[in-house]
């Protein structure tokens, strides 16, 4: 089951993320859930390998707004990254740093899971 | 909370804010925050959001917007809201994870902006309040300020915000502007109140544009009566036609019933007090209110002169009583129903003999005292001495000749006014059946019930009460039917109009004549200047005429001669 502190360990500022959903964690770790089935995770890994920036920058903004508002620190620091580069349509390798984004994905899932 | 405020909540007990985000987890997240003091409502799209606003443009107190969606984005949707007349009222807070977009929204007319990722719960709420309650102490003020129909401000901000304007513009040039709309009861009477508010908000909303535009401050007084400040050197006639233009569309055949007119007092005298600068613009839209040909009039020196005049004849009123500058004239009333005319009463009519303008046209200072509320100084001679001219007759002739005299329709409104008659009775010793009062047709229409009331109170004292100027005004039959009278004075303009022939206008007379007959009471023609007019009047049923046939008014020493006649 899902725990603050498990969260915590997985590098989320629960603190601001809880705040923010009224230190309700049942609300909380709802809207966790169904930021881990995001279909702009999706979308955003399609448009890098496409090399479709546009579409590339919504989906990752879209997510750097939802992960920033759980304080899902290890994917929104990625997210944000990649946000930043595409809002200029900056052509380079985004390979890392979506790697990154995923594996952070499949920790929090792993979690979400137990 | 302010209690002024309590309108503002929805049925709930809570107002009502819309949260429009494509992303669910934003929105459910600013919902958690807001649902123990708001009624929430989500939309995921700009047109979502849109069509949600329409619905609930009334009782949404504020809308907090994403700015990337799809479909209408965040920037479209503002753009919207800031200027259709019907949601430009919804203040709307600006999410964004963007500070290059913070500036711009604000720009964009949003009242705050809210950055993602969000701050703690107390401190958004906290600005969705403060953002509420701006928006609607703005919307109280401006309900406060602002006449409803058109949004321009009432009589008494009008004024202090024109007050306003000349402090921080001290020296721009500023025309004081009158509009009006000739014959706008018609258009009330021809379609309806609702398309004269129609026409009203139309031009309340080209009004606005000009403002807008040029800048000054506009203001509605009452029904079509609207002022403008407005900067010199415009061209007011083709103000006129873009005011005026479409305002009829679809209605009218006959457009030329429902034109706008404009009076200004030009580059105004800074040193003239403000009320006074619009008094002057009105005058000058009266100087044209019944011409078909001139809708533009301008403040000038000969109007200028008969305000000064005007101010000198209020100023010198009082004197003018205890000095008495006041005569009173004497027009004899015959009575013709019997084969020779018999002299049987006669009305007072009042002259101003003054001492710097000579004699002054009641023409000209009774409807100026009238306007001014004033004209109850005057009457209030005009009755007393009236009642000491009774007396006096009566104590040189031995017979109680009655007068008539006239009552303005503000006299109604004194408290004393039914006592002052009786203590007149009692000081002179007559009796009311000897004192005639004259009240015109207009007052009976105007505010009929206290006038009904007063006259009913007279009645029951004793004194006769005369409708003048019958026919001048718009009586209904049904009003006539129950009207407490005891004599119909026709309208001059009939008799100079009539006819030794059939006419329409003889027809009109005589229907007059009946309706007299039908109430039971005698008809009084006035105006009557020829031996035809009497015969003819005679004929028709008419008891009693007064006119320059047997004469014009004359002052009570002359009018002696009358009564020697009749005793001899």
């Amino acid at each position: 089951m899902m725990t603050i502190e498990k969260l915590k360990a997985f590098g989320a500022n629960t603190e601001e993320g809880l705040g923010r959903c009224m230190n309700n964690e049942a609300f909380y770790f709802r809207l966790i859930g169904m930021a881990a089935k995001d279909p702009n995770f999706e979308k955003l890994e399609i448009a890098v390998v496409m090399e479709e920036l546009d579409d590339a920058f919504e989906a990752a903004h879209a997510l750097k707004g939802v992960l920033g508002n759980l304080a899902l620190t290890p994917l929104f620091t990625p997210a944000n990254e990649m946000c930043e580069l595409l809002r200029s349509r900056t052509e380079t390798d985004y390979g890392p740093l979506m790697e990154q984004l995923m594996q952070a994905k499949a920790q929090l899932e792993a979690l979400l899971a137990e | 909370m302010l209690k002024s405020h309590e309108k503002y909540y929805s049925e709930f007990g809570k107002r009502q804010v819309l949260v429009v985000d494509d992303e669910v987890i934003n929105r459910e997240m600013l919902g958690f925050m807001l649902a123990s003091d708001y009624v929430v409502l989500y939309a995921e799209d700009g047109e979502d959001a849109l069509q949600k606003i329409r619905e609930n443009s009334h009782t949404l107190s504020l809308v907090l917007l994403d700015l990337m969606m799809p479909k209408l984005d965040g920037f479209q949707l503002m753009e919207i809201l800031r200027t259709d007349p019907e949601l430009e009222h919804i203040p709307y807070i600006v999410l964004t994870s963007e500070r290059s977009a913070e500036v711009a929204s604000l720009r964009s007319g949003a009242s705050d902006f809210i950055a993602k990722p969000f701050e703690q719960p107390e401190v958004i709420l906290a600005r969705i309040q403060r953002t509420i309650e701006l928006a609607e102490d703005k919307d109280i003020i401006q309900n406060t300020e602002r006449d409803p129909l058109t949004s321009l401000f009432n009589r008494e901000f009008f004024y202090r915000y024109v007050e306003q304007y000349d402090m921080h513009h001290p020296a721009k040039k500023m025309d004081a502007v009158a509009l009006n709309i000739n014959h706008f009861h018609l258009l009330n009477e021809l379609y309806g109140w609702d398309y004269g508010d129609h026409v009203l908000s139309a031009i309340g909303n080209k009004v606005r544009e000009l403002m807008a535009e040029n800048g000054g401050i506009a203001g509605r007084m009452d029904a079509d009566s609207f002022l403008l400040y407005y900067p010199s050197g415009a061209d007011y006639d083709s103000i006129r036609d873009m005011l005026g233009r479409g305002l009829l569309e679809g209605k009218a055949t006959n457009s030329n019933k429902v034109k706008v007119r404009i009076g200004i007092y030009p580059n105004v005298d800074r040193d003239v007090k403000i009320e006074r600068r619009f008094d002057r613009a009105k005058q000058a839209a009266d100087t044209i209110r019944s011409s078909y040909t001139k809708f533009v009039a301008y403040y000038d020196n000969s109007l200028r002169e008969k305000e000064l005049m005007e101010e000198s004849l209020i100023e010198s009123l009082d004197t003018a009583v205890a000095e008495r500058q006041f005569r009173i004239f004497y027009q004899p009333k015959y009575d013709i129903t019997g084969e020779k005319p018999v002299l049987c009463s006669a009305e007072a009519l009042v002259r101003w003999n003054h001492p710097e303008f000579g004699m002054v046209s009641p023409g000209v200072f009774i409807p100026l005292f009238e306007d001014k509320g004033l004209i109850q100084k005057v009457d209030r001679f005009v009755w007393e001495e009236a009642a000491a001219q009774i007396c006096a007759w009566r104590e040189k002739f031995g017979i109680t000749l009655p007068v008539s005299v006239n009552v303005s329709r503000i006299d109604v409104y004194a408290p004393d006014f039914v006592s002052n008659f009786k203590n007149l009775m009692t000081k002179y010793q007559l009796k009311p059946q000897d004192y005639y009062l004259e009240i015109t047709e207009s007052a009976y229409t105007e505010d009929s019930e206290q006038l009904l009331a007063v006259v009913g109170q007279l009645r029951e004292e004793g004194f006769s009460v005369e409708m003048d100027d019958f026919g001048s005004g718009y009586s209904s039959l049904n009003m006539i039917s129950t009207l407490p009278i005891d004599a119909l004075k026709l309208d001059m303009n009939f008799i100079r109009n009539m006819h030794r022939k059939e006419s329409k206008n003889n027809r009109i007379i005589e229907l007059m004549i009946d309706i007299a007959r039908y109430l039971e009471v005698p008809v009084v023609a006035e105006g009557v200047e020829t031996q035809d007019q009497v015969d003819l009047l005679r004929s028709m049923g008419c008891h009693v005429v007064q006119g320059y046939y047997f004469s014009k008014p004359v002052s009570a020493e002359e009018f002696e001669g009358f009564i020697k006649e009749l005793l001899e």
